[in-house]
């Protein structure tokens, strides 16, 4: 798969998230679009905290109470605090973080800034998530795949569109890890948005941005959970995923996406 | 929110800020803390440590005078924005330029009472307690620099960045053909320093290098600035000083990779022509959310500090582009080494 232009006059999903989460590695183009899609869905803000926040649960969740060192964590996005590795390493200092994007801008600054705990380590991988053979062959360098490994596929797989066959993708990731590795993922959801909303965000993504996302339901992201025992509460809002009191994800709005993690069976 | 009313609260927060920073510094109230959701509390909560009084450090902590003369310029700029008057009107009330004013807005400056004052009236703040916070505040903003001593060798369009380099949180730069200043050793900053100045008495040459050694001590603060430069091969080739001094330049930069808070990447030769036809340049951001980047861009007579976001957006894409055609962090150590053993 060819290599992905330094092109920031279209907005691109990572540098939109960052720009929600009070970053400054974001152009003109995403700010529009932001703009734009707040228009549209104004509780978006809203959804940015409470996606980041449900990543750092899951993520707390699989290094202390699922055992997991190994994180394969596809869609990277502009580093910002508490990323994937901090969090696991925090708890397991020994803990192995890959990271998969495809976003130019956040190659320059994953790989410059995602450094690891001396105990652990980081790799990061220069992939699209549709290329699975190119990142399980490039994580197996990091991973090792005879012990569990958690994929997590938080805020990306709306971005694939059914023509590109996500349920594949997801299968070929989790056909590579043995039982008792972990699936988590975020996901923009139909049925937590009012049809006219959700057409309107397809549709701006489709006009303004590099990525076209597509809403699913509760059942449709439930599907890619198959072959994993749902740990509870199953799929819900990102917000209400095992809810801590006091996160940044408390209060007012309605994220609009689902999250649930599973694990192989 | 519908994304006017959004913008509207992030300016209604920054302003909050201000004047929480304001409160904190006169009632000594534990609530300015938590000054509300932009970052001002990161940069605060840096210097001053648990338990102790907030604000209470300012008066020796040069690097708050800065931000907080920034944070006070950008809030002349909302009031006098707010009021509807042009940067010329302003700069006529105190007797002085449009520039002048752009200078004071974006804290390159520093900020006279009395000028305040009457810019105050001019915006129509009228209210006796707010002007009387805004001038303690502005009284704070003047506490004298830690390179005011070096102020006879100091050309004045350089003093700013001493002032923001300080205050940054991240510096990011390119470098086309010096090891950027903050990772110099001495030998190679005196080479450098005479390189420009051939004529110059030894006693200014050592004073400059000081002024620069004394740079280099934000490396040792409890909480330094991630420092990110990216170098063109060149920088590591050309023997500043001969051959000695630039070995040992090279095997300081290799141990300047290894401290936690600094990245360092080389563009190799083999990469071909790179993103940067600009030049060597500086991107200094603040954990501030809303002072803008600024970048600096050095001339032999003078500087450039680019604040709009469409400056500053050009030469973020440029870095951004040329952190990611340069080595990884992890094999630029090995290639200074290398070099080093060419050299």
């Amino acid at each position: 798969m060819s290599k992905t232009e330094f092109d920031t006059s279209v907005a691109h999903q990572a540098r939109m998230y960052d720009y929600l989460l009070g970053g400054k590695d974001n152009y003109a183009a995403d700010r529009a679009a932001i703009e734009a899609q707040l228009e549209i869905f104004p509780d978006l803000a809203f959804a940015a905290l409470a996606n980041r926040a449900f990543l750092g649960r899951a993520v707390r969740y699989l290094a202390a109470e699922a055992g997991i060192r190994q994180f394969l964590d596809i869609g990277t996005g502009i580093p910002t605090a508490g990323n994937t590795h901090q969090v696991a390493q925090e708890i397991t200092p020994e803990s192995r973080v890959v990271y998969v994007d495809y976003d130019p801008v956040v190659l320059a600054h994953a790989r410059a800034l995602l450094i690891s705990h001396e105990a652990g380590a980081t790799d990061y991988i220069d992939a699209d998530l549709r290329d699975t053979g190119n990142i399980l062959g490039q994580a197996g360098q990091l991973l090792d795949f005879g012990e569990p490994v958690a994929v997590t596929l938080v805020a990306i797989l709306h971005a694939i569109p059914d023509s590109d066959d996500p349920y594949a993708i997801v299968a070929r990731l989790m056909d590579a890890v043995p039982a008792g590795s972990y699936l988590a993922i975020s996901h923009m959801g139909t049925g937590l948005l009012d049809s006219e909303t959700r057409r309107g965000l397809e549709a701006h993504s489709g006009r303004a941005m590099q990525q076209r996302l597509t809403a699913r339901s509760r059942e449709q992201v439930t599907r890619f959970f198959a072959g994993t025992d749902l740990v509870p509460p199953g799929v819900v809002r990102v917000e209400e995923w095992r809810q801590e009191p006091g996160t940044a994800a408390d209060g007012p709005g309605s994220s609009a996406l689902w999250g649930a993690v599973g694990r192989k069976r | 929110m519908t994304p006017s009313v959004f913008r509207d609260y992030l300016v209604e927060m920054a302003i909050l800020c201000v004047w929480q920073y304001a409160l904190g510094c006169l009632v000594s109230g534990a609530g300015a803390r938590s000054a509300g959701p932009i970052g001002l509390g990161a940069v605060v909560n840096t210097v001053v440590p648990d338990g102790e009084q907030p604000f209470s450090g300012l008066d020796d902590a040069p690097v708050e005078a800065t931000v907080l003369r920034m944070m006070l310029g950008g809030q002349l700029r909302r009031l006098r924005e707010a009021a509807g008057i042009t940067p010329d009107r302003a700069g006529y009330e105190i007797r002085a330029s449009r520039s002048k004013i752009s200078r004071l807005e974006t804290g390159r400056v520093g900020l006279k009472s009395r000028d305040v004052k009457d810019l105050l009236v001019l915006y129509g703040v009228t209210d006796e307690l707010l002007v009387a916070k805004f001038l303690s505040l502005v009284r704070q903003s003047n506490t004298p620099d830690w390179w005011t001593k070096y102020s006879d060798i100091l050309p004045d369009w350089f003093e700013p960045y001493l002032g923001f380099e300080s205050a940054a949180s991240t510096i990011r730069s390119f470098e086309i053909q010096f090891v950027p200043g903050l990772f110099q050793t001495e030998d190679y900053a005196r080479a450098v320093t005479r390189m420009g100045r051939k004529a110059a008495p030894p006693g200014e040459i050592e004073e400059r290098v000081r002024l620069r050694l004394s740079r280099q001590g934000l490396h040792t603060r409890p909480v330094p600035p991630r420092i990110w430069s990216v170098m063109d091969e060149a920088v590591l080739r050309r023997p500043v000083g001969g051959a000695a001094v630039m070995r040992a330049q090279l095997t300081h930069l290799t141990e300047a990779a290894a401290m936690p808070h600094v990245t360092l990447q080389v563009v190799p030769f083999s990469r071909g022509g790179h993103a940067a036809e600009s030049g060597s340049f500086t991107v200094l951001r603040f954990e501030e959310h809303d002072l803008p980047d600024v970048v600096y861009v050095e001339q032999l007579t003078g500087a450039m500090y680019l604040d709009q976001r469409s400056d500053v957006e050009q030469y973020l894409e440029v870095v951004d582009e040329l952190s990611g055609e340069a080595l990884t962090p992890d094999a630029t150590t090995g290639f200074i080494e290398q070099v080093a053993r060419e050299t």
